[in-house]
């Protein structure tokens, strides 16, 4: 966060007029947050915002994996959702072999599947939206196919996952998991050569050519975290909700892409941070949680987080543009 | 990118469309001999149905990507098409059908004003457009499926006329005629494979980009607005419920499979039909033989991600330089 704050003062003077419109817009939805908050029966309470952070949290880990693809300049997944509902039901239905080998095998399915995309965007050139719409279908047919459409619970008698959902110091493990991973690719991504190489690809696909970047093996490690974590979130919503199906698939695609493009990551690549997503994600459930609270149905939140998205899009790339 | 491969492509990217839809014929003339089942003209009137339903948003998606841009909102277009219609259709269905299309062209200037006025890249634009006009969808049904109980209108659309056809679906076929004619004969057609092709040429050359955008993602929104108008008149219901990427995945496949090319510039209508026409005898080879719904989404992945992998632009550099690593260690071991 602080190298991007002062990213933000070196190169402020060929900036000013759309740091202004950011400024406004973020002034703007944290004035709308905070009467919200302090009008909105129930909203400042303990037990909301553990309702928040856990909200936050399934999204979250999914939507700071898929920064990793935003930063590489492959724009973003659409098989998150298919990804994490079939990570959910592989999960339970490895839970016969032990929790410890099971959580192994959906993290390992998650690197492959995302893996394997990875490759065909990085190696040949293909369209990163298309592919991973593509990949949606096949989770989705294989899932089907494999589980005769029925929906999984864990083995009988096997409660050792139960954990996995449950509150420790009074805050569900998810929380806890959200926390950790972030900050763990937080890291990863500021210092580390595969996170600089993976900035640099995204900022300049011609340059990291011609310094002989492995664009493939770092295209291929973009997919892999990001399938990775969602896979993570995958068994975290599997044993949050003890049965999984395609139905859990829901809406995790666009909110995880919602939290990333709101946190104010360049969609072109190059430019955010992980951190940027993680906040995106918090906001997000905040306002969701709100609009909820103040008996907004599913389409009035759905609407006002696409049109969040839309303004942050325009704002941001204009930013960008005129560095 | 090489000359070679440019050379290549188009011939095999125009080709490819009818070769798969002489596949899909062939299929189906053979089914019998291998199936208890003779093809009827009612499998025939099925085909053009499914044509019906989806083609116009292949059209529409394949326009876009052919101007080097791309529409994910025309899933949720399709849905708020037929909730209007449905909502403002009960007296008069023509009046519906033109609510849904006046909603479309509001979408499609709204998206595609934000695209070529602020030079942004349609993805993300288009994502946030998805959620939009899904939220609007979800708030007019009050988050719930709506009746249509004009049912006179659904069975009259879907009418055979001629065994083989329906008014929906000559619509349909319509439509593609006008736009192979217009994209063809027209300066339009021209300027659109133009700025598809080399976006900061044809602007320098005088084509007006920016108009044409605007009219190109109105256009996207109509052609995603208006089957999913007269599909829900046929089902007698609207719904909001996200059905995903469905329509997209079936869209993006025909389109891409029709020879329209990811990188821009090439392909056009009749391509396109012919891509649809190749999905739907499919789909209905797939209900003749019985296959439960996953396999058709398998295939239909696996054909979008193959086409996709076909379609990248450096494949066939991929496969020289690994060809010519592997020459060269063999040279290099000692015989």
């Amino acid at each position: 966060m602080a190298s991007a704050l002062g990213r933000l003062g070196v190169e402020s003077n060929s900036m000013r007029r759309y740091d202004v419109a950011l400024g406004v817009w973020i002034a703007v939805l944290a004035g709308v947050t905070i009467y919200g908050a302090a009008t909105t029966e129930g909203f400042l309470t303990v037990s909301n915002m553990k309702a928040i952070a856990t909200a936050a949290s399934f999204v979250g880990i999914i939507a700071v994996g898929l920064t990793v693809i935003i930063l590489s300049g492959n724009l973003f997944s659409l098989a998150l959702g298919q990804t994490a509902a079939v990570s959910a039901m592989f999960f339970l239905w490895a839970l016969g072999i032990g929790l410890f080998p099971a959580i192994v095998l959906t993290l390992v399915l998650g690197l492959v599947i995302g893996a394997v995309q990875g490759f065909a965007v990085g190696a040949w050139g293909a369209n990163p939206i298309i592919i991973t719409i593509g990949a949606a279908g096949l989770l989705e047919g294989t899932a089907v196919w494999l589980s005769h459409g029925e929906s999984i619970v864990p083995p009988p008698g096997e409660t050792s996952w139960e954990h996995l959902a449950q509150p420790v110091l009074g805050l569900p493990a998810p929380v806890y998991v959200f926390l950790v991973v972030t900050v763990v690719l937080a890291v990863i991504m500021r210092r580390t050569r595969f996170g600089r190489q993976i900035y640099l690809l995204g900022e300049n696909r011609a340059a990291a050519r011609a310094a002989a970047l492995p664009i493939t093996l770092l295209t291929v490690g973009a997919f892999g975290i990001a399938s990775l974590y969602t896979a993570g979130a995958g068994i975290l919503i599997g044993a949050t909700s003890a049965n999984a199906s395609l139905l859990l698939t829901g809406s995790y695609t666009y909110d995880a892409i919602a939290a990333a493009l709101v946190g104010g990551n360049a969609v072109t690549g190059g430019r955010g941070s992980i951190a940027r997503t993680a906040a995106g994600a918090l906001f997000i459930a905040a306002i969701s949680d709100m609009l909820l609270l103040r008996g907004y149905s599913t389409g009035g939140q759905i609407l006002v987080r696409g049109i969040i998205v839309v303004v942050v899009v325009v704002l941001t790339n204009l930013r960008e543009r005129s560095r | 990118m090489s000359k070679n491969g440019t050379h290549f492509r188009p011939r095999a990217g125009e080709l490819a469309p009818f070769l798969i839809l002489g596949l899909m014929v062939l299929t189906l003339a053979l089914l019998p001999a291998f199936t208890e089942y003779t093809v009827r003209t009612a499998n025939v009137y099925n085909i053009f149905q499914n044509f019906s339903s989806y083609g116009l948003v292949a059209l529409a998606l394949g326009l876009t990507i052919i101007v080097g841009e791309f529409d994910l909102s025309v899933s949720s277009m399709y849905l708020l098409g037929g909730m209007v219609a449905v909502l403002t259709g009960a007296e008069s269905p023509l009046l519906g059908i033109a609510a849904a299309l006046g909603a479309a062209i509001l979408v499609g200037v709204v998206q595609g004003g934000l695209i070529a006025g602020f030079r942004l890249n349609s993805m993300p634009v288009t994502l946030g457009g998805f959620l939009v006009v899904l939220g609007i969808t979800y708030i007019l049904g009050g988050g719930k499926s709506v009746l249509y109980e004009n049912f006179d209108v659904g069975l009259r659309l879907d009418e055979p006329v001629a065994q083989i056809f329906s008014i929906r679906s000559l619509v349909a076929l319509g439509i593609f005629a006008i736009a192979a004619v217009v994209l063809r004969y027209l300066r339009v057609g021209r300027d659109m494979r133009a700025i598809g092709g080399d976006r900061r040429a044809a602007r320098v050359a005088g084509v007006r980009v920016d108009r044409l955008l605007i009219g190109v993602f109105v256009v996207s929104a109509l052609g995603a607005a208006l089957p999913g108008a007269l599909l829900s008149y046929s089902l007698a219901t609207a719904s909001p419920t996200n059905i995903g990427f469905d329509v997209l995945t079936f869209s993006a496949t025909a389109a891409l499979i029709g020879g329209v090319s990811l990188s821009g510039g090439k392909g056009g209508p009749i391509g396109i039909a012919a891509g649809v026409l190749s999905l739907s005898m499919l789909q209905e080879i797939l209900a003749i033989l019985r296959s439960p719904d996953y396999v058709s989404s398998l295939i239909t992945g696996g054909l979008l991600v193959v086409v996709t992998i076909v379609w990248a632009p450096h494949l066939l550099q991929w496969f020289r330089t690994t060809r010519v690593t592997t020459a060269v260690a063999d040279e290099r071991t000692p015989a």
